[in-house]
């Protein structure tokens, strides 16, 4: 009856979901062990981030199948949090002195 | 259309037109607190950008401190417990009470290893004198290796962060405690659900925010 809206997810997904999250994990700390030089470390960590966590939303929270306003959702948060950021840092990376207690 | 008293099984309630409209909406619900939870998180991460770019090089040296090994073993715990939610939500959809009680308590047993080595994190941290803001009083073999008139800082925003995700562990623990017993007292089924799949994405929440934590603290070279 009401079965209809629920999509069960298949046992192998979750497992398969759960060892790439662990396989990232590792990935993730073999990189940042080859020193890689200032923005590529950085970059190839949040490459990775994003990958475990695309996966944790789109699999373990089920955003795949469901209603796609959940997703909107969730995307604008990010892009609400980029326009945090990027408004605070036009201001922190202009000014000629940093603010003395800081 | 089916008989609408069939359609209305005692769990839905009367403004609700049927338990999936219900299901929908207690989702939807989450997903808006989701939104709020990462703009929350979303505040603390912008500190952290601020001054990893005003201070590179403080990064570099004070993640030096941070234990790369009980960081990533945290990592797995969390990507572990993340997948015995998904299963008691499984669990729960195939009419499968016994395995949802038992991934719960799974989940539960994760949450606390992570705290516990969280703890330790902490405790060898304090013995070293490395705490947040004006508390920072390190020890001489600290200050050989972390040379920065802002060093208090990075630990600030290392103890913000990491604190309030445990805080958000700990009240994980709490309300699949509370998923568990209500299991226990029978209330799930594959027709009834949504407080196991609602706790769960809480859940998995937690396990999201961490994902970032873990290589923008502790892997930094």
């Amino acid at each position: 009856m009401s079965e209809h809206g629920h999509h069960i997810i298949k046992l192998s997904t979750l497992w398969n979901v759960a060892a790439s999250l662990t396989v990232l994990t590792v990935l993730t700390v073999v990189v940042s062990n080859l020193g890689l030089p200032s923005p590529l470390d950085i970059l190839s960590a949040l490459v990775i981030a994003l990958t475990k966590a695309y996966l944790v939303a789109a699999f373990f929270m089920g955003l795949r199948w469901d209603n796609k306003f959940n997703s909107v959702l969730i995307i604008g948060a990010v892009f609400f949090f980029l326009l945090m950021v990027g408004i605070t840092m036009l201001d922190t990376m202009y000014r000629v002195e940093v603010v003395p207690s800081f | 259309m089916a008989n609408h008293s069939a359609d209305h099984p005692a769990h839905v309630h009367h403004h609700f037109v049927d338990s999936d409209q219900q299901f929908d909406s207690a989702k939807l619900g989450m997903w808006v607190f989701l939104v709020n939870e990462i703009l929350f998180f979303g505040g603390l991460f912008c500190a952290y950008i601020i001054f990893r770019a005003w201070y590179p090089e403080l990064f570099y040296q004070a993640a030096y401190e941070l234990n790369k090994v009980l960081g990533g073993v945290n990592t797995v715990v969390l990507i572990v417990s993340s997948l015995t939610v998904a299963l008691a939500i499984r669990s729960a959809q195939t009419n499968n009470i016994k395995w949802l009680k038992r991934n719960l308590l799974f989940t539960i047993l994760l949450a606390v290893v992570f705290l516990v080595i969280k703890a330790f994190e902490y405790e060898h941290k304090f013995h070293y004198g490395i705490a947040p803001g004006s508390f920072w009083d390190p020890s001489p073999e600290v200050l050989e290796r972390i040379d920065h008139p802002k060093a208090n800082i990075f630990f600030s925003i290392y103890y913000a962060l990491t604190g309030v995700h445990a805080l958000h562990v700990l009240v994980g623990i709490g309300l699949i405690f509370w998923i568990y017993l209500r299991a226990r007292k029978n209330e799930f089924s594959s027709e009834y659900f949504t407080p196991v799949e609602i706790v769960g994405l809480y859940w998995h929440l937690v396990d999201l925010i961490w994902i970032f934590l873990f290589p923008l603290l502790y892997l930094i070279e």
